[in-house]
């Protein structure tokens, strides 16, 4: 910091160094003055990207706000969307000083918020007491999807797990058993061969690698070999040690089996929503898309996570969480309430059944005046619950280089797996490369 | 960068100028615009007036693009993520190195010259060729024709790029369908290395060729109709009229063409790149302004993207002037 | 010494205006037989081409027919028809407001740029001053500036303007552009300039001469141009998308993308929605492209 910087960087630094200081002395008091109720008029900022699509997602987005803001008159929820794919219009919000106050941010992008975007650690700001009471009655593991550094960034939003989507119709005509999915990667490479050989379809889909993919199906795999792309603390990138590669070079044998062919994520989708794919690792938010391809078609079904052989699958989730990026209190406070909102009973029983995420809470999933109904009627989502317990987190790359750590990896293990790349040699040079974009 | 115009000069062989000797003839007393002592003799009073004429252009351009790019400059060797309570952190040259260390920058550098090779033949000679034919047949067909050509230009990229995945598509793709029909292994366009750069170039082609058509198509119409006529009096064949007549005086919009495909190549692709293969497979398709993009513009990290965007304007600009420079020469020995 | 080169080559390419009236203009008819084989085969090599550009735009209509189930049929003609995406479409999003929102912009852009470019073209084709070369070529490079190291300071810009989610910021960074100024100047460039002279002895200012001497003549770069304007602001994608707050002050192209989720894309609807936004620019084009026929034709034989 104290190297030489331009004049004008100077000025710049200088004023952000008083910016710095002055939120840092305050810090403290704003902790305690959280207002316990609103009492005046607020208007608060949700970044969203499920309203910048058209849709189920965006209408469900639009009916909770509208919810909130019919239960809280004096709150006013102005939705913004944004891309997820790149999250330029929160930077640039941020940059022109506009208000950011609660953002549906991708698990990914976790660290990014915290450092740059001003996440807001809950314990900082909700008084516990409050933070308890609201957390009872969910997935412990679940609250840990959030949890940064020791410190709860984010709630659990819109997320999912990975879900093997299978044809039965294709298992049926392959003469395979649709009542008995594949369990571990051992039987999806048998199952894709008899699918193939039989029908002469594609035999198995994943969208672990390729654009938008990022890592986070990745992770769950090598996970599942008992290992992992990055060490618990985040500071050293583990994606070249021997459970890594193994379950690459794993994948790679698929590939060179015929069973696993390399599409986009989007082909890939259509390729199963047409039918003409056997099974499809993915997570389980695309069902809708699946469901609508498959309707009058084939018969859609789900099935969990493969394992390796007897290891314990290890699935994370997808998708995003809550962050709170308000700076002050009476914001915080309604940041706080539509966050409670959303992630309660009722919200998540929403989330679920009309745009196709996950509840966070077990105790509605059989509940008749939530979700009990809907489940019967949608065996596909059962799976899905089933790897809650199990869940793990999606760790997100640390540092400001964080999406070109991500990106050098996928490549390298895209290589591995489709190209003639040695599993170890192509993954150890990527680790280092990318270790060096480490913070 | 001595001669940046773009409209980039013809050359005349002996041969062309007699075969169009009578319309030179004439002509040769005219003094065009531009002739550079004519300019000399405004020069002194009327030293403002053609700034006046720039300045709205001018304006917009610093303003929009110039003042951001020369920040750029300064911010490449800075990490920042733009936000303005955050330090701006001193890194010298490390954004550079970074990105000249990438793996796959020099497979991206390798790549982006196959695009604009294979971009060539389809973004100039095809519309050069369809302009020519089309420019004689009878109204109601030429227009036909050339409606025709220029629809794939209006369709969102998007949209042209998620229909022609479903076309290509290897086990439900119309395209393969024909394929197969006709007794061939079905293709993978866009999962097959060795493919699906071909694939993109395609489509990214097929995009353009209407653009070309239209620019070459009103340059064909500017030729005087009375220039050919003497030449067909003369008894010229109609492929000598073409190439005597036609191409000379359609040669510095196909040059137009040409540079702009070689400085432009790289990013007309970007939208097929990145909605059908993202680069892949294996980077078979990832050309250097996806590549860039990539890592630098579509990460928020301020000092990646500048340095890209700095690297990309540096790069094609030495292109530019270099291309410039040829073309002069080449034009001074032709004389 | 490119200035000889130049010069020859001018004389060469332009007649134009210049041409004193003549009859001919007409391809005449050919009656050689060999022509007529050329004839058959070129209207072959035509007709392909014609298919493989027509092809994918007709896949887009019939998907956007296909009732959701049936979306991944192939057959060339749908079985089953409804216009469910479309309707569906028209509710998810306010794509008839996006279409207005859309044809202004683009025809607000398409005259400015044509405004700016005309004038700063002018000043390059008719005068030398000091550092013309310089200022032409910073011009030209700014196609080579990518748009997405501009994009964030120009929100900035934008946003201290105060002008977030509004039209007129959709339009603001696109006052001038190289394409218009360079194709213009080319243009210009050709232009004899005895006519000029003339009328600057009959007492002409610069200013008039630009637009009543020049503009008439430019007539068929200036539709061509319009045209390539238009499109390219009308597929416009990046800037809108990180501008554009409200679906209601969003252009059409946005909306277009919204039926691409995360979560899967609903092609039924976009196809909709793909062939809503195609169909205004295609009936522009057939009606501008005549347009510019016209003015060849005009122009040719005066």
């Amino acid at each position: 910091m104290n190297r030489k910087l331009p004049p004008m960087t100077r000025k710049t630094f200088l004023i952000g160094t008083l910016a710095l200081l002055a939120s840092g002395l305050s810090l403290p008091a704003m902790a305690e003055a959280i207002p316990a109720t609103i009492d005046k008029p607020v208007t608060i900022t949700f970044y969203n990207y499920n309203l910048a699509s058209a849709g189920i997602g965006a209408e469900a987005t639009r009916k909770l706000i509208a919810e909130f803001m019919a239960a809280n008159p004096k709150i006013t929820v102005e939705g913004v969307p944004y891309s997820s794919a790149d999250s330029s219009r929160i930077q640039a919000d941020l940059a022109a000083g506009r208000p950011v106050d609660l953002v549906q941010t991708v698990f990914s992008d976790l660290d990014f918020a915290v450092t740059n975007f001003g996440a807001q650690a809950l314990e900082e700001i909700i008084p516990a007491d409050e933070m308890a009471a609201h957390f009872k009655g969910m997935f412990p593991n679940g609250l840990k999807l959030g949890v940064l550094n020791g410190k709860t960034y984010g709630l659990a939003y819109t997320f999912s797990t990975p879900v093997l989507f299978y044809n039965a119709d294709l298992f049926r005509a392959a003469d395979l058993d649709p009542d008995k999915p594949p369990k571990t990667w051992q039987a999806v490479k048998e199952a894709g061969l008899t699918v193939m050989k039989k029908t002469g379809k594609q035999g198995f889909a994943a969208g672990i690698t390729g654009p938008g993919a990022y890592d986070w199906l990745l992770q769950g795999v090598v996970r599942s070999n008992g290992g992992e792309v990055i060490s618990r603390d985040r500071t050293r990138l583990k994606f070249a040690e021997p459970e890594a590669v193994e379950a690459i070079a794993m994948l790679k044998d698929l590939h060179e089996s015929g069973v696993y062919q390399n599409a986009d994520i989007a082909s890939a989708l259509d390729g199963m929503a047409s039918g003409n794919i056997g099974m499809y690792l993915q997570t389980s938010a695309i069902q809708g898309a699946l469901i609508a391809g498959a309707t009058n078609k084939y018969e859609l079904r789900s099935s969990t996570m493969p394992s390796f052989g007897d290891k314990p699958v290890r699935p994370n989730n997808s998708g995003s969480a809550l962050t709170i990026h308000a700076a002050d209190p009476l914001k915080q406070r309604a940041a706080w309430e539509l966050m409670k909102f959303l992630t309660s009973a009722h919200g998540y029983t929403v989330i679920t059944s009309e745009i196709g995420y996950l509840p966070l809470r077990p105790a509605i999933v059989a509940d008749p005046n939530y979700l009990g109904g809907w489940i019967k009627a949608h065996p596909l989502v059962q799976p899905n619950l089933d790897q809650l317990a199990v869940l793990e987190p999606w760790d997100p790359m640390p540092g400001p280089n964080y999406r070109q750590i991500v990106k050098t990896m996928m490549d390298a293990v895209e290589m591995v797996i489709f190209g003639n790349a040695d599993p170890a040699a192509a993954l150890a040079d990527a680790e280092a490369h990318a270790q060096d974009l480490m913070p | 960068m001595t001669d940046a115009s773009l409209p980039i000069r013809g050359v005349m062989s002996p041969r062309k100028r007699s075969s169009s000797r009578q319309m030179g003839s004439r002509q040769t007393g005219s003094r065009h615009m531009g002739s550079r002592h004519i300019g000399a003799r405004r020069l002194g009073a009327r030293q403002i007036t053609p700034w006046l004429y720039l300045a709205p252009a001018i304006v917009a351009l610093v303003i929009w693009i110039y003042w951001p790019l020369i920040d750029a400059l300064r911010l490449s060797f800075f990490q920042w993520n733009m936000l303005p309570r955050s330090p701006q952190l001193f890194v010298a040259w490390d954004n550079y190195a970074k990105i000249f260390s990438l793996p796959k920058f020099w497979l991206a550098l390798r790549n982006t010259g196959i695009y604009i090779a294979g971009l060539l033949p389809i973004a100039v000679l095809i519309p050069l060729a369809i302009a020519i034919y089309t420019h004689d047949l009878p109204a109601r067909a030429r227009n036909i024709y050339r409606a025709i050509i220029f629809v794939p230009m209006i369709i969102a990229p998007v949209v042209a790029a998620a229909v022609w995945r479903w076309l290509l598509d290897p086990s439900y793709g119309m395209v393969n369908l024909v394929i197969k029909w006709f007794g061939f292994d079905p293709v993978k366009f866009l999962a097959d290395p060795k493919v699906a750069i071909w694939t993109i170039i395609g489509i990214t082609g097929w995009k353009l060729i209407g653009f070309s058509t239209l620019i070459l198509s009103a340059a064909n119409a500017n030729i005087n109709p009375s220039l050919v006529e003497a030449a067909r009096m003369d008894g010229a064949s109609r492929w000598e009229i073409i190439r005597d007549i036609r191409l000379p005086l359609l040669s510095s919009s196909v040059l137009f063409l040409v540079m702009m495909t070689i400085l432009l190549g790289a990013q007309w692709s970007f939208t097929y790149i990145n909605v059908l293969t993202g680069g892949g497979p294996l980077g078979a398709t990832t050309n250097i302004y996806y590549l860039l993009w990539d890592f630098g513009f579509s990460s928020m990290s301020v000092g990646w993207s500048s340095a890209s965007a700095v690297i990309l304007f540096l790069g094609f600009g030495a292109i530019a002037f270099f291309l410039f420079r040829l073309i002069d020469r080449y034009s001074f020995h032709d004389n | 010494m490119t200035t000889d080169v130049v010069r020859a080559e001018r004389v060469l390419t332009k007649p134009q205006v210049h041409t004193r009236p003549q009859p001919a203009a007409k391809p005449r008819p050919r009656a050689r037989t060999r022509s007529r084989l050329d004839g058959a085969a070129g209207h072959l090599v035509m007709v392909l081409l014609s298919i493989v550009c027509l092809f994918p735009v007709y896949w887009m209509v019939v998907t956007s027919l296909r009732p959701a189930n049936a979306t991944f049929e192939t057959s060339i003609w749908p079985t089953s028809t409804s216009l469910d995406n479309y309707v569906y479409a028209l509710q998810a999003i306010p794509i008839l407001r996006m279409l207005g929102n859309t044809l202004l912009i683009a025809s607000v852009v398409t005259v400015i740029q044509l405004f700016t470019g005309l004038l700063a073209a002018y000043a390059f084709a008719r005068w030398r001053f000091r550092g013309d070369k310089l200022v032409y070529s910073l011009v030209a490079l700014t196609w080579l500036v990518p748009f997405q190291v501009v994009m964030i300071p120009n929100y900035l810009l934008i946003a201290k303007m105060g002008l977030l989610d509004s039209v007129t910021a959709l339009i603001l960074p696109h006052f001038a552009s190289a394409l218009a100024i360079l194709l213009l100047a080319q243009s210009m460039r050709s232009f004899p300039r005895e006519v000029i002279e003339a009328a600057r002895m009959d007492g002409a200012r610069s200013w008039r001469i630009l637009w009543e001497v020049m503009m008439p003549n430019l007539r068929g770069t200036i539709a061509s141009l319009a045209i390539l304007i238009f499109i390219s602001t009308w597929n416009e994608y990046f800037w809108p998308l990180l501008l554009s707050r409200t679906p209601a002050n969003s252009v059409v192209q946005i909306g277009i993308q919204m039926f691409m989720t995360t979560e899967g894309t609903a092609w039924g609807p976009l196809m909709a929605a793909s062939t809503m936004a195609s169909l205004p620019i295609l009936f522009i084009y057939v009606v501008l492209q005549r347009q510019v026929i016209q003015s060849f034709m005009k122009s040719g034989i005066r």
